[in-house]
């Protein structure tokens, strides 16, 4: 058994061990490795323990030289030197906003040199390449995924660099004013309205992102004048969908909406629960009304509207109504 | 347990990243192919690594003794080197051990100490037995060497301070193959009752033409252009024939009952993986004991020459857990 470090050592510094060390990282960039196995990699061919912190995304890994994390076996002066604060002395290299070190004072020779600059660096591309989980993903990045008109390489490429694999499951979401966000996962918070495009792998990301401004558009503010849901998934607007591919002036129905509005505060409010809900009984919940009071308001929204609600042709009537209310504003 | 090479073979399994890596430093010390021209080469350059006393002895915590034992009938004496662990005050087990080197190079102290790592967790006599060597010493030469120096082990095991009921053989590559092959000589001829066999990455199959062997020609450690000119040096012109003893090659035992337990490993890039596979497998259809660990991305010893990379780590670790439990320690 011969370590690398000792492999290494025993070749000409300036130019076998440092085009070894090169390949060394080349091959972990290639495939993908985390950031785990570079900083293993930085501590297996320098000889000495090697550590990566980046105090933002609370990053703290320390390999040591036989490749294990954690203290070792030497006891606790080991751990105290594990966990504590890195020795000004030590050698180290920036690796984008986290800082890389090997545990060993400098001046680095041509071997410790070259490993700090090839694990470094590739560390800083993992760390770019997984930004797109971060906070703040590069917004030229997003808009340049959900692209149409970009070429499918480019878009990939892009997903990479956001840190999307091409078999995770993407959406696009539509903000108000145009704004793109993606969702891998998790939800993010959200605070207005959203359209929410299909998930689907990175490439299809512009079809997901058409369908989230379609969804966008049949969202409300979810206030009185304005009832509806905030956020509209794609995948659940089935047919009303074809609505937003028209381009026609409002329908009767839509002012006949506007008018019922006019006379009465809670009219809309009142109307969308109808619509929205499985029984008027399901809707005086949600509107915190007793039953009769709900039958009171629907009698009087009926000359007004000229149809009934209540029946089922007329509460589809009267959804297709809010939808295109919607739809035109 | 020939796989027709006449089944489509596949590209190579890939290397595991971080073995590829390592691959980059070790490359171009080690060729894949190795032909009968390179051996006195490799025997020499084997000679620079090899262990001293004095690192054997790891701090006192071994005493190092060699003793000179009777060979087989007519042939000269063998010798075995002896690792006690110091205080130790009760009979312990012992580590029968077959060095590896292509059957072609390599002493009784090739690859000590990973021994001498397991014998740190589960306290353990060495005995390593300096067999003669292939091509100038062809079958059965060694494995009748290895056999010769294990019946005079177990016949002097109160000497030595080893509990004769509890002998485990173990080797790796060339040397997996003479512990599988002397264990069936000891089955055979009624010697030693072995506690247990560990064949690690174990080269037991001189048709060398299984399914990996095709896969992994020009690629990764001792290829199949090595396997072959390894093979030929034990068997000369026999070698793939229909004449091959099993204790030569112990692939072609078609009776696997009465064996010890197998501990058996091997990594999915190496030319041994669809034999060592297949020696398990017949193991238990024979009705007998064994574990098999196929190491993803592993070549050939992969874990001697990364020890420090992440599977390297988990392979070291699954022998030690096997001798535990084996063991009782």
């Amino acid at each position: 058994m011969k370590d690398l470090a000792v492999r290494l050592a025993a070749l000409d510094p300036d130019a076998g061990a440092a085009l070894r060390v090169i390949a060394y990282f080349d091959r972990l960039a290639e495939s993908r490795a985390g950031l785990q196995t570079i900083v293993r990699g930085a501590a297996i061919l320098s000889g000495c323990a090697a550590r990566l912190a980046d105090r933002d995304r609370r990053i703290q890994i320390r390999v040591q030289p036989d490749g294990t994390s954690g203290p070792g076996a030497a006891g606790r002066a080991e751990l105290e030197a594990a966990t504590g604060e890195p020795d000004p002395l030590w050698m180290s290299a920036p690796a984008g906003d986290a800082t890389l070190w090997l545990e060993r004072p400098g001046p680095p020779g041509p071997v410790d040199a070259m490993v700090l600059e090839r694990a470094g660096a590739a560390a800083r591309s993992v760390l770019d390449r997984t930004r797109g989980h971060a906070a703040h993903p590069d917004p030229a990045l997003v808009e340049l995924v959900v692209d149409a008109a970009a070429p499918e390489p480019v878009r990939l490429q892009a997903a990479a660099r956001l840190g999307f694999n091409p078999s995770d499951s993407v959406r696009a979401i539509a903000l108000e004013g145009g704004a793109v966000r993606l969702l891998h996962g998790a939800g993010p918070d959200i605070t207005g309205r959203a359209g929410v495009g299909p998930a689907g792998p990175p490439a299809d990301l512009p079809d997901s992102w058409a369908a989230a401004r379609i969804a966008l558009r049949f969202t409300a503010e979810s206030t009185d004048q304005d009832p509806g849901p905030r956020i509209v998934h794609a995948d659940e607007l089935g047919g009303l969908a074809l609505l937003a591919t028209t381009h026609t002036e409002p329908i009767p129905d839509e002012r006949a909406l506007d008018r019922a509005a006019a006379t009465a505060p809670w009219m809309l409010t009142t109307l969308d629960a109808v619509a929205e809900t499985a029984s008027l009984r399901a809707a005086a919940t949600v509107l915190r009304l007793h039953h009769s009071t709900l039958q009171d308001r629907l009698a009087h929204t009926l000359p007004v509207l000229g149809w009934d609600v209540r029946e089922p042709r007329g509460r589809l009537r009267l959804q297709l109504a809010l939808a295109l209310r919607r739809l035109h504003r | 347990m020939t796989i027709e090479t006449t089944q489509p073979v596949g590209p190579p399994p890939p290397f595991d990243p971080e073995l590829a890596a390592a691959l980059e430093v070790i490359g171009e010390q080690l060729p894949s192919a190795l032909t009968a021209e390179m051996i006195p080469a490799m025997r020499e350059g084997n000679a620079i690594a090899d262990l001293s006393d004095e690192d054997l002895a790891r701090d006192g915590a071994f005493t190092v003794t060699r003793r000179n034992v009777p060979g087989p009938a007519g042939d000269p004496d063998v010798e075995l080197l002896i690792l006690t662990p110091a205080g130790a005050s009760t009979p312990l087990p012992a580590i029968y051990h077959t060095h590896g080197g292509g059957m072609i190079i390599g002493n009784n102290r090739t690859g000590l100490g990973v021994l001498q790592d397991w014998a740190v967790e589960v306290p353990s006599v060495i005995v390593s037995v300096e067999y003669r060597l292939a091509p100038e010493h062809p079958h059965p030469a060694p494995v009748e060497d290895c056999y010769a120096g294990l019946v005079w082990t177990a016949a002097n095991a109160a000497e030595l301070g080893i509990d004769p009921e509890r002998i485990v053989i173990a080797g790796a590559s060339a040397g997996g193959g003479l512990a599988a092959g002397t264990a069936l000589i000891a089955r055979d001829r009624g010697g030693p009752a072995l506690f247990g066999q560990m064949l690690l990455c174990p080269m037991i199959d001189d048709r060398n033409d299984t399914a990996s062997a095709v896969q992994m020609a020009g690629r990764g450690v001792w290829d199949r252009t090595a396997n072959y000119t390894g093979w030929t040096a034990l068997l000369g012109d026999a070698r793939g024939g229909p004449d091959v003893s099993p204790y030569a090659a112990p692939a072609r035992e078609t009776n696997l009952a009465g064996l010890p337990p197998a501990f058996i490993d091997v990594g999915s890039a190496e030319t041994f993986r669809d034999e060592d596979v297949a020696y398990a497998s017949a193991i238990w259809r024979a009705g007998g004991r064994a574990e098999l660990h196929v190491w993803p991305g592993g070549f050939h010893g992969f874990d001697l020459m990364a020890p420090q990379a992440a599977v390297s780590q988990d392979a070291s670790a699954a022998r030690v857990h096997w001798l535990k439990r084996l063991l009782g320690a």
